[in-house]
């Protein structure tokens, strides 16, 4: 077998439609021949795509188009033709994509403290949703911010309690000796002048009397 | 097929249900010949509705000795395709390889789905567009067998050629697929 009858045979080769000495023949200048092997391997690529390639389907309504074009019966009814373009929506892509945007308006009209139930033309100004998002923000910024001192104070607190605390325990045998009645008064004075040193201490909590806790935690500690 | 034969009779004997069922057995087949042929699916749906309408209005003259009902629906559907081809080839005349591979890559990759589907469909477009880059003859021959799936002796009523014509015309559309394919490839990557 020459070269040209073996291109022209690739098809029936692959579609094992020779006979057998046929079939022979083309092995043996398959053997020989890399160019002819090169073009069966792409043949057969093409016919694998071909397999591959999945059935196209045409719309719902184009059996019920051809009926009303041939013998004029049953157009698509307005159900049919409703269902058929809600079906696209249930992909899960267009669903996600739909729950995003319902997401991201919700958060857009919270934001804006836009109340659907009783809308007002103002709500429908989008310079008031500007506005109302802003003082919302800063609002919140400064939530976090005081929440922050607070966090901040407390633990301050808590560590000259504990450093109160750890003095006292050093000092205590000497304070058995002397019994002195202004000794740890005099000791939680000095600490609540220390506590309002502390940044923001006085300014979150004007009213607390900082040195009533610090002299009733000294003296619930101090030995009695 | 029997079924198509006693459809036929019905749809004969005027009743509408068996033509409705006639058509959900074949819309899908001849929407997919159309649409390898067009590349489009507006204009396969124009033509599926062309052919079925000349089906109907053709079916008395249908004669089951000289084949079965579908071959005779291939026929009827592939002159129709070849009189659009013919009618619209004014159009395509601008159409180049280098285009269709554009057109391929620009299509959106649709990130939400699952690679498997993006396969199939990369190898639809590729393959669809290296078949518009076929010659018509070539063109049917493959489509029919390796798309649709008939047999060599059935293409060759189809197209109305001898079966050595059909195995010739399919060994070379193959060929020069894949030809097309290689350098579609090699461009895009």
């Amino acid at each position: 077998m020459n070269h040209l009858e073996a291109v022209n045979q690739i098809s029936e080769y692959l579609e094992k439609r020779l006979g057998p000495a046929t079939r022979a023949e083309m092995e043996s200048h398959l053997a020989t021949c890399p160019e002819c092997r090169e073009m069966v391997e792409d043949v057969r690529q093409v016919m694998e795509r071909c397999h591959m390639a999945e059935p196209l389907q045409p719309s719902p309504w184009l059996i019920s188009r051809i009926i009303h074009a041939t013998t004029g019966q049953r157009k698509p009814s307005w159900a049919d033709r409703l269902r058929d373009s809600v079906r696209p929506l249930l992909q899960p892509r267009v669903a996600y994509g739909i729950s995003m945007a319902v997401f991201s308006i919700s958060f857009i009209l919270h934001a804006a403290n836009v109340n659907i139930r009783s809308l007002t033309l103002r709500d429908l100004n989008p310079g008031t949703w500007a506005y109302r998002a802003n003082s919302k923000g800063h609002l919140l910024v400064a939530r976090a911010e005081k929440y922050y001192y607070d966090l901040r104070v407390v633990y301050e607190i808590q560590n000259r309690l504990r450093e109160l605390r750890n003095d006292q325990d050093e000092q205590r045998p000497r304070m058995q000796k002397k019994d002195s009645p202004g000794g740890a008064q005099g000791r939680s004075r000095q600490s609540s002048m220390e506590l309002a040193a502390i940044p923001g201490f006085s300014r979150f909590s004007p009213n607390v009397g900082v040195s009533d806790v610090l002299s009733a935690e000294s003296k619930r500690s101090l030995p009695r | 097929m029997d079924q198509d034969l006693e459809l036929l009779k019905r749809c004969l004997a005027g009743e509408g249900a068996a033509w409705e069922e006639l058509l959900r057995a074949h819309t899908s087949k001849v929407y997919n010949l159309c649409y390898r042929f067009t590349g489009s699916a507006p204009q396969s749906e124009d033509l599926t509705q062309e052919v079925f309408i000349k089906i109907y209005q053709t079916l008395k003259s249908f004669d089951s000795s000289q084949g079965a009902f579908s071959t005779w629906l291939n026929r009827i559907a592939r002159n129709h395709l070849v009189d659009h081809y013919r009618r619209t080839k004014r159009d395509r005349l601008t159409d180049s390889i280098e285009e269709k591979v554009e057109k391929i890559e620009q299509k959106p990759s649709g990130g939400r789905d699952p690679m498997a589907e993006l396969e199939s469909r990369e190898v639809r477009e590729l393959l669809q567009a290296a078949l518009a880059l076929l010659s018509p003859e070539m063109r049917e021959a493959v489509i029919l067998r390796d798309l649709q799936e008939l047999d060599y002796q059935e293409i060759a009523q189809v197209l109305g050629v001898p079966e050595g014509t059909v195995k010739s015309r399919i060994n070379r559309g193959r060929l020069e697929l894949a030809r097309i394919i290689k350098r579609m490839k090699g461009m895009k990557g």
